[in-house]
């Protein structure tokens, strides 16, 4: 609040894919009030400046997870990021690691098929073959709270895919499924409702999955919902060596 | 080749977490106590002896430790140079490279059980 307004050069990545062959930065002199976020500068631009600017953005309080943005070179959620940490000129480009649609806005079609490879649903043992019929009856899972935190931090995830930007390994191998949809089934393994563990564990033994991750921790350096992705990702590959062992020694099916 | 790999990542990674571990727990103490403490005076001079560090290190437990200490950190530092040649754009090489670098560490690991049971 001490802060006074201020003007800021903003550079901004434009691309209109019909026009561009590549991305170029504009610039953009933003007057800024005191408590802005670099949101509300990006908007700024867009309903003062140039109005054919893209970009996604939605609930500017850090619930949505549509608006993440590269601020100068970091994977940011720019509706958490004030102008406050930085000076008088920002970059703003589209988060890395991504095909760019336009401006701002990037191609996250492929990122949904990971999501759903680790089955990220409760999956019942009983339900496969019956008791669905009955499934009023049989009334909710209860849990308790020791059972509802071991996993509640991996269920904050807002998909933002800042971390997806910021994972060196999905830099270099686009295929990798990446931090948050494997925080994700680690979700699911570590939910005590859940009895799925053996089926997402042989998902997260197959190509470009946990064993992919390098440990380089960059995901949950970048987090904005303190997920700690990483953490997950190598408990997911302990639990996936641990049901590798059991398969060596039990029948399929018997642990 | 990579198939093979991914495999057997479940025993990589397994023994890559031991040398981790021993890496930087184990050694940290054994260079704490050969490298510092006897040459500091901390503790007494002939507290490791060749008699005395002879005896430790051919109990059963003394080999094991040794084997440990050796191989451990072989596996873990292959496992390192693999994700470093995947970190320089590697992918393609991945099948080779880790191949030779898991057969070097296996290779000192049978070293390290001769050198163990020669003791």
């Amino acid at each position: 609040m001490s802060e006074g307004k201020k003007t800021i050069k903003l550079e901004i990545t434009r691309f209109d894919p019909d026009v561009d062959e590549v991305p170029k930065t504009e610039e953009y002199e933003v007057p800024t009030e005191p408590g802005w976020k670099v949101l509300d500068a990006v908007n700024y631009v867009k309903d003062h400046l140039d109005p054919s600017l893209s970009h996604r953005w939605s609930c500017r309080m850090a619930v949505c997870g549509s608006c993440g943005m590269m601020v100068n070179g970091e994977p940011k959620l720019t509706c958490k990021t004030s102008l406050d940490e930085y000076g008088d000129s920002i970059k703003v480009e589209p988060l890395a690691n991504f095909p760019i649609v336009r401006d701002l806005v990037v191609e996250i079609d492929g990122f949904m098929d990971k999501f759903k490879s680790v089955k990220p649903w409760i999956i019942r043992a009983k339900e496969r073959a019956e008791d669905m019929e009955n499934l009023n009856e049989r009334g909710t899972y209860s849990q308790s709270p020791d059972e509802l935190s071991a996993f509640k931090q991996f269920s904050m995830c807002i998909n933002c895919l800042l971390c997806y930007s910021a994972c060196p390994v999905v830099a270099n191998e686009p295929e990798f499924i990446g931090p948050a949809a494997i925080a994700l089934g680690h979700r699911y393994n570590t939910d005590s409702r859940d009895e799925g563990a053996a089926e997402r564990n042989e998902v997260f033994r197959g190509e470009g999955t946990v064993f992919s991750c390098s440990f380089a921790n960059e995901c949950s350096e970048v987090c904005p919902k303190n997920v700690d992705p990483a953490s997950a990702v190598n408990q997911a590959k302990l639990g996936a060596v641990v049901d590798w062992a059991k398969g060596l020694i039990l029948p399929r099916g018997g642990a | 080749m990579k198939q093979l790999l991914l495999k057997i990542e479940p025993i990589i990674w397994l023994l890559f977490g031991a040398g981790l571990s021993i890496g930087t727990m184990l050694l940290t103490g054994f260079v704490l106590v050969v490298g510092l403490a006897i040459p500091l005076g901390w503790v007494p001079a002939d507290a490791l002896d060749y008699e005395r560090a002879h005896a430790l290190a051919s109990n059963l437990i003394g080999r094991l430790f040794l084997l440990g200490l050796i191989a451990l950190p072989l596996w873990k530092g292959a496992h390192h140079l693999r994700s470093i040649s995947l970190d320089f754009g590697g992918e393609s090489r991945d099948g080779a490279v880790g191949s030779l670098l898991y057969l070097l560490a296996a290779a000192g690991s049978v070293a390290g059980i001769v050198a163990v049971i020669r003791i």
